[in-house]
């Protein structure tokens, strides 16, 4: 596609254009706040639809001599129907002169059509200063959007918007680090509506933004699913001659297993972390997850993360009666039917009473010793057999998700992933829990699960998200 | 890759099964451009994989271990039919010239025969598994991981048993014909119930329905049934002796119809039953579902071609604030101070206020620079303080003004730059200082400095007091 839109970013140095960028185009790659002045060249962001451009947005260095590019372009005009022509040709004439180097970088795009979006910061006060500049992009005659994305605490927007109104077509607040996704969307479908033949275009990228975000949920639902699987299922292995057996001590070994049976545990955590962070494209909360408080105080294996994101004793007993009675249902089934569902209902009570009366029970892997064969012995720890430890794992899994899922790539603060005060789970759909908790115990016994099976997981998990989604949000 | 829809089935769920650890990025891409690539829109599950395949070189055509597993279990079955079926048919015609066949006893092992081959045929339907724990422990214990064709077991078992059954039935059928050349078979009926010959020969009408016009002789007449009635005592009727080999066709052909034909057919119906379910398991496999989701997905890319900066910017500098000296000139650049500027800036006697950058013009600017140049040229000290708003990042236009200012102003003048906060009587917040002290450093003039104006406590509450 050739006549794919480009929205060239505009507007005074350091006023946010970056940020907008970066949330837009989904790029936590790109330098925020950098020295003003220092960005000297524009750098553009297609979005692609199959390798196919639709939209291109540009970040372009801020505006540092307006007033002579502005005494300039009057001097070369004579009238109003001129002035477009009038700012290609400044472009032209200073194409090589280092001093107006910024701004024929960010005209360029505006004189090859552009739509222009000019970015301004609503936390500080409106100054006249920017009257050269938005004088400027008027007489490029490129349809125009202007936005106040406000960085600090204070708010001028009021002001900004009345004196913007009188320079652009529309102007619309947006903040950059905390504007939720479907404001992404509205922006840009509102870029669309700057010329009747963008806005298919738009429409069309914001349709396909849409559901790609549809499919990071699923896939994300399918990465947690898998690592529960992982988890709830890992068992450490070591192979022992007779001579290395008797050299340990029973108590030792299982130390030593526990040891790493823990730490791949949480290197297993780890890297679904990174895993749901590159679904949602931040490649540097990595860097900075090193530094997060939460990792070390609240750990995969403390008892403040168990209580934080273990579920009660009545959701275990509800949601082990769902579990027991599928496997009741198969008495039923073998029967063909003639025992009337009684073995469903026995099932269901026996692992309500199993879930009930165990659930709370903290039951660590132990140590398993196999037969000598060969003069050789296994020695085994894990799985885990307390149920909780998935709830634990499904809990912290999915908060990590809201706060990765939920952040904008201008977001340059720490991953704060800070413990609920309640248990949003109990909130589920009981079909989900029964299918999570009949995954769990599955896994736990070391018994694969099928792709049906699997499926079935990380649909559940799936609905959990939504479940935590809608209890955040009515958390305010 | 084998055409069969087993293999077809297998190989998918094997490859889901692989992609599960893969990054649904690289998934989406992979198998989105497969769907972009694939001429005449041929996406299906065989030329995905085959594509993969391909790419990958993994060389087409291997068997499946699961597969040949089955393949032995179905042999087995037929080598065991067989086997039991030759030596089931020399148990049933077992003839040592003391007695008679009963051509009773026969049709009742028929008509289990057609019973157990019903039964296999409900539970494939069924999906039962009785057996199904034996296998899965064979397949634990074989390393196998859990696959989809577990849940085609109860089809797989029928297969395996209607085939022995077919095997069962042809070696049964092969040891009659062998017994009827090589020995003089003596068959005949009996029964404790008290059925006369009649209601007999009424039933084996009804049995021979499917061969009757096809073979006449081989439906047994009132006469040969009358005459071939045998009882635990008596002596046998001399007549009868002669047709006692008579009833060899009828038994032969019961058993074809019987044993053999209903094999043949439910082997074939199980056949179909298990690719039918095979296809039908992998229309409903849920990766199925997944690939073709990701296939009729658009690929969205909002990334830069262009290697974006990594590198955090270098914020921190050397230089310090300095205090702001006791000026003849003080300029407002860009509306500092508006509409709040500090007493220590406004014009006096001594001090002249004056304005540039901004919304003021580039002559405005240069007409400020020549009413300072007056000012200082009488000043033993000279200096310029520069009100600044601090928010606002230091451009290339104030430093134009600085160097033009520079070049008309007494060589000495010390120039001091004075980023205001928004609320003036405050110290501006520190990244915001930083900004100046950096673009001072920029400049290299030692003459040229940063200073920062901040009312202190007790002034501060009198000042809001007059506000």
């Amino acid at each position: 596609m050739t006549d794919a839109p480009v929205f060239a970013v505009v507007g005074h140095p350091n006023k946010g254009k970056s940020s907008v960028v970066a949330t837009l185009s989904q790029n936590d790659a790109i330098a925020i706040a950098l020295e003003p002045g220092t960005t000297r060249h524009s750098q553009a962001y297609p979005l692609r639809i199959d390798n196919e451009v639709r939209y291109t947005l540009v970040d372009t260095p801020g505006f540092q001599r307006p007033r002579q590019v502005l005494e300039w372009l009057q001097a070369h005009s004579l009238s109003a129907s001129d002035r477009a022509e009038t700012v290609a040709a400044f472009v032209h004439q200073h194409r090589d002169d280092p001093r107006f180097q910024d701004e024929c970088e960010l005209l360029g795009p505006l004189i090859e059509g552009a739509g222009i979006i000019y970015v301004v910061d609503g936390s500080v006060p409106y100054s006249a200063e920017n009257e050269s500049e938005m004088t400027i992009l008027r007489w490029t005659g490129q349809p125009s959007l202007a936005l106040i994305n406000s960085i600090g605490p204070d708010d001028y927007s009021e002001a900004w918007h009345n004196a913007l109104g009188q320079f652009f077509q529309v102007v619309r607040k947006f903040n950059a680090v905390s504007a939720p996704f479907n404001q992404h969307l509205s922006l840009l479908k509102a870029f669309g509506q700057l010329q009747p033949a963008w806005e298919a275009v738009l429409d069309q990228a914001v349709l396909q933004l849409s559901g790609q975000r549809a499919q990071r949920k699923e896939q994300a639902a399918r990465l947690v699913a898998t690592a529960l699987e992982d988890l709830m299922a890992w068992q450490e292995q070591r192979t022992l001659t007779a001579s290395q057996l008797a050299g340990h001590s029973r108590d030792s070994l299982a130390e030593q297993l526990r040891q790493r049976w823990y730490r791949h545990q949480r290197q297993r955590e780890q890297a679904l972390r990174l895993a749901i962070e590159q679904l949602y494209q931040h490649h540097r909360i990595q860097r900075q997850e090193a530094e997060l408080t939460w990792h070390s105080e609240h750990d995969l294996f403390s008892d403040n993360s168990r209580q934080t994101w273990g579920v009660s004793k009545a959701y275990l007993a509800t949601a082990g009666f769902g579990a027991g009675a599928i496997g009741g249902a198969g008495l039923d089934a073998i029967t063909l039917g003639a025992s009337l569902g009684t073995g469903a209902l026995i099932g269901g009570l026996l692992g309500a009473a199993g879930s009930y009366f165990y659930g709370d029970r903290l039951k660590l892997p132990v140590l398993h010793l196999g037969v000598l064969r060969n003069g050789l012995q296994t020695a085994r720890f894990g799985p885990v057999q307390d149920i909780q430890f998935g709830y634990v794992v499904l809990g912290r899994a999915v908060d990590h998700w809201w706060h990765v899922s939920h952040r904008n790539h201008a977001g340059q603060d720490l991953l704060d992933l800070e413990p609920t005060d309640r248990h949003w789970l109990e909130e589920l759909a009981s079909a989900y829990r029964h299918d999570i908790q009949h995954a769990l115990a599955r896994c736990r016994r070391q018994r694969a699960l099928s792709s049906d099976q699997r499926h079935r997981l990380a649909v559940a998990v799936e609905a959990a998200l939504d479940t935590y989604s809608q209890w955040r949000q009515s958390r305010g | 890759m084998s055409e069969h829809p087993l293999t077809l089935l297998l190989e998918f769920d094997d490859q889901v099964r692989r992609d599960q650890h893969q990054a649904p990025a690289f998934l989406h891409r992979r198998d989105r451009k497969f769907a972009l690539d694939a001429r005449d829109g041929a996406t299906g599950p065989r030329q995905w994989l085959a594509h993969l395949q391909h790419l990958s070189g993994r060389p087409p055509g291997q068997t499946d271990k699961r597969l040949a597993r089955w393949r032995r279990i179905s042999f087995s079955f037929a080598a065991a039919g067989a086997l039991l079926g030759m030596l089931t048919m020399l148990g049933l015609l077992f003839y040592d010239g003391s007695g008679r066949i009963n051509i009773t006893v026969i049709l009742a092992f028929i008509l289990l025969q057609l019973l157990l081959a019903l039964a296999t045929t409900v539970q494939a339907f069924v999906g039962w598994r009785p057996w199904g724990w034996l296998v899965d422990r064979y397949t634990r214990r074989s390393g196998e991981i859990v696959s989809v064709l577990t849940r085609l077991h109860p089809q797989l078992l029928a297969r395996a048993a209607h085939t022995g059954g077919l095997l069962f039935g042809l070696s049964g059928l092969a040891t009659l014909l062998l017994l009827v050349v090589m020995q003089d078979l003596a068959f005949g009926w009996s029964t404790t119930l008290s059925t006369g010959a009649d209601s007999y020969h009424h039933w084996m009408q009804i049995l021979a329905c499917p061969w009757q016009g096809l073979w006449p002789a081989a439906v047994p007449n009132a006469e040969l049934v009358e005459s071939t009635r045998f009882f635990r005592a008596g002596s046998p009727q001399p007549i009868a002796a002669a047709r006692w080999g008579d009833w060899w066709p009828f038994v032969a052909l019961t058993w074809c119809c019987y044993v053999l034909l209903p094999r043949l057919l439910l082997v074939t119906l199980a056949q179909i039953h298990l690719r039918w379910r095979t296809r039908r398991l992998l229309l409903r496999h849920p990766g199925l579902t997944a690939l073709r989701y990701r296939m009729e997905t658009p690929m969205l890319d909002t990334g830069s071609i262009e290697e974006a900066t990594h590198q955090s910017p270098q914020l921190a500098t050397p230089a310090d604030l300095q205090p702001y000296p006791d000026s003849p000139a003080v300029i407002r650049w860009a509306g500092a101070g508006d509409p709040l500027l500090p007493e220590d800036f406004t014009a006096t006697a001594q001090r002249q206020l004056l304005s540039a950058g901004g919304a003021a013009s580039l002559s405005d600017d240069r007409r400020a620079i020549q009413q300072a140049r007056g000012v200082l040229a009488h000043h033993p000290e000279p200096a310029v303080i520069v009100l600044t708003r601090a928010w606002e990042p230091p451009t290339a236009e104030l430093e134009d003004f600085l160097t033009l200012a520079r070049d008309q102003w007494p060589e000495a003048t010390l120039i001091s730059l004075l980023p205001l906060a928004t609320d003036p009587r405050h110290r501006p917040g520190e990244t915001q200082l930083a900004q100046w002290l950096r673009f001072a450093e920029r400049q290299a003039d030692p003459r040229l400095q940063v200073s920062v104006y901040e009312l202190t406590e007790a002034v501060n509450r009198a000042a809001e007091g007059q506000l």
